[in-house]
């Protein structure tokens, strides 16, 4: 679905990605860990189309096409979906609007009809319920006020109604009380499908407690050092990321 | 020093050919004022912004072409089509002229004509002396209860001549204890150079309150200037809202007078601004007395390479103890050609005042923008919704749904079309 290969890439003067590949099916959940500096909320934003990442070197290919060649809005329309780390707020454009908006543009792409108020708002509760939010949410304004816990599962929200092929969350478990934690595992493990692909990008291991990976990358240095399933992810909480610089790359 | 002046004797001989009648008098004593004055130019503080050259141009012409005025009699439906969903009783000045036939006999309004009663009194302002040489009649309006319906002023100009002028002249009472809705609606068509010269005074008496919504939606090519000098006697509420959506060279002057205590004045406005056009709102509000308290907020959304002013003041009087004066303006710039002049200014004698005020001036949210897009809406789209919203903010706060409705629906097409042209 996601072939990463040999991707450099730079914000201003600074070389933030030195060479990641990685390459993501339909059906499996990725970790990417980490330490601070490591890269891991580039690769997000580059996926997602931010410019002020400039790509030098390297290709990612989505679903057979080059992913380069698309505008974030396109990206977004062809289901590549990025949870952000800090969510932005919004005020005053109503987070119904957005939602509404969001589920409208990517079935305009797809060819579909607009979906009508009522069932909107079917589904928007349901998912809602689902994740613990108060549907008070709904008329508030985007991310306005929200607290840290909130914003992420208003994230979580907005992943579960646009339904993505592949789904990147960045420290989406960051600031999270256990609740919230459990919350935001409960939503993500509900859109587990064959179809589908997510990429967990976080800095502890304490997430992948509630949603199981399929494979655990480290990336330090901007690239991915090291490659397992989630014994490694226990692993590197119990000796930190020095472990890993320290050479014990197999 | 720019801004030619507007040529004297073509002025003398446009006055000396109105009939002569009850306001005769008061349009040769108006013309002296303007002679000796001359039209404001970039050298006057007030006016340090905005040039008003296109405004001796457009009156010289059409004093050079024989100062006539096109008749113009706007159907029932284009009326309508033009309130959208405002319901309110109209007086429609069409051309400057004043015509009645919309407006149902109302027992909590009385509206006379000047001719039938007294001419108005003229402030001491240029433009305010232009109006009053030029003025065919003007409507004396006194509001003796609480309006049932609003009372709406429709002042519509279509221009079907190489250039035309118009003087608007209203002057409205509220009478005490009574609450007062009224509605001034600006539009203009028509292919020709227009000058759009109007003057309100409004007299709010003791706890009185009044909504005063305040709409330009003119052509980009068309030019208006207003002046509206608001008096608040004891314990009278003002909520005045002014939007400008349309217009080219629109300058807003609204002055604030509080003499009484208990004066609670709160004035909300929207200015939207592309290519060719410049918009210039100066208000004013005299604190002589306290305890009272006036507001003033302000946002302007700005596109295209225009340079739009705005600037609040308050000055709070010597003894004017216990004002609460605040003014806020905020302005989202669109274009790097945009521009924006804005000066908050607080003059305070007194001594128990609490005052405060704050400009911002900035762009669009790059990251709000990229957010959006990465939820599938294109750059247009998020930068409308941003738009929107901001202007929303301010405009959401009228209790008057219809106006809401109407004035939203207004500048979310304004603002459509300026963000094309983004």
């Amino acid at each position: 679905m996601l072939e990463i290969k040999n991707l450099e890439c730079s914000i201003g003067d600074t070389e933030i990605l030195r060479g990641l590949s990685l390459s993501v099916n339909a059906g499996e959940v990725h970790a990417i860990m980490g330490p601070n500096g490591s890269g891991k909320s580039t690769l997000g934003q580059v996926i997602a189309g931010h410019s002020d990442y400039v790509v030098t070197k390297g290709t990612i290919s989505y679903l057979g096409q080059n992913l380069f060649d698309l505008e974030p809005e396109e990206r977004a329309r062809e289901g590549i979906f990025l949870g952000f780390q800090y969510p932005v707020e919004i005020p005053g454009v109503n987070n119904t609007y957005l939602l509404k908006a969001a589920v409208n543009a990517k079935r305009k792409h797809q060819g579909l009809e607009e979906v009508d108020a009522f069932e909107f708002l079917k589904i928007a509760r349901e998912k809602m319920a689902l994740l613990g939010m108060d549907t008070k949410f709904l008329n508030r304004g985007v991310n306005e006020g929200f607290s840290g816990g909130e914003k992420k599962r208003n994230e979580i929200l907005q992943m579960a109604m646009l339904e993505p092929r592949i789904a990147i969350l960045d420290e989406t478990d960051s600031g999270l009380d256990i609740d919230a934690l459990k919350a935001v595992a409960a939503g993500v493990n509900a859109l587990r499908a064959s179809d589908r692909a997510i990429i967990l990008v976080t800095h502890y291991q304490r997430l992948l407690n509630y949603i199981q990976p399929d494979f655990v990358h480290v990336l330090s240095e901007g690239k991915i050092v090291k490659s397992g399933d989630k014994s490694l992810a226990v692993r590197l909480e119990e000796k930190g990321y020095d472990w890993v610089n320290e050479g014990n790359i197999e | 020093m720019k801004s030619s002046s507007i040529s004297m004797e073509d002025l003398k001989k446009a006055v000396g050919n109105l009939p002569n009648d009850s306001l005769s008098s008061t349009r040769n004593t108006a013309l002296d004022g303007f002679l000796k004055f001359g039209l404001p130019t970039t050298k006057d503080e007030d006016w340090k912004y905005t040039d008003l050259s296109r405004i001796s141009d457009i009156s010289n012409r059409w004093l050079a072409e024989g100062a006539k005025q096109d008749i113009y009699d706007p159907s029932e439906e284009t009326i309508k089509s033009l309130m959208n969903s405002i319901e309110a009783n109209w007086l429609v000045i069409a051309n400057g002229i004043i015509d009645t036939k919309y407006f149902n006999n109302d027992k909590s309004i009385d509206i006379k004509r000047y001719s039938e009663t007294a001419a108005p009194f003229i402030h001491n302002r240029p433009l305010s002396y232009l109006n009053a040489a030029l003025m065919k009649d003007g409507l004396k309006i006194y509001i003796r209860s609480s309006t049932i319906k609003p009372l709406g002023l429709l002042i519509l100009d279509n221009t079907k001549a190489n250039t035309s002028l118009s003087q608007v002249n209203i002057d409205i009472e509220v009478a005490s204890d009574c609450k007062a809705e009224i509605i001034e609606y600006h539009h203009s068509i028509g292919k020709g150079d227009h000058y759009s010269n109007s003057v309100a005074a409004i007299k709010i008496n003791k706890a009185a309150s009044t909504y005063y919504t305040k709409i330009q939606d003119r052509q980009i090519n068309h030019t208006q200037t207003t002046h509206t000098a608001i008096d608040l006697k004891k314990n009278s509420i003002l909520n005045m809202a002014c939007y400008d959506i349309g217009g080219g060279l629109i300058r807003n002057d609204i002055d604030i007078n509080i003499d009484e205590p208990g004066v609670d004045a709160s004035l909300n406005g929207l200015y939207l601004t592309g290519e060719n056009q410049h918009i210039d709102n100066h208000i004013k509000v005299e604190h002589r007395v306290g305890p009272a308290s006036s507001s003033q907020e302000f946002r302007g959304i700005l596109n295209g390479s225009n340079c739009s002013v705005w600037n609040g003041k308050a000055i709070v009087h010597e003894g004017a103890d216990g004002t609460d004066a605040n003014q806020k303006n905020q302005n989202l710039l669109l274009s790097e050609k945009a521009e924006i002049n804005t000066k908050p200014e607080l003059i305070i004698y007194a001594d128990d005042v609490k005052c405060s005020h704050g400009a911002t001036v900035g762009q669009l949210d790059e990251s709000a923008i990229f957010y959006l897009r990465t939820r599938g809406l294109s750059t247009k789209q998020a930068t409308e919704i941003i738009t929107q919203a901001f202007a929303a903010d301010l405009v959401n706060r009228t209790p008057i749904s219809q106006i809401k409705n109407t004035v939203s629906s207004l500048v979310a097409s304004r603002l459509a079309k300026l963000i094309m042209d983004h």
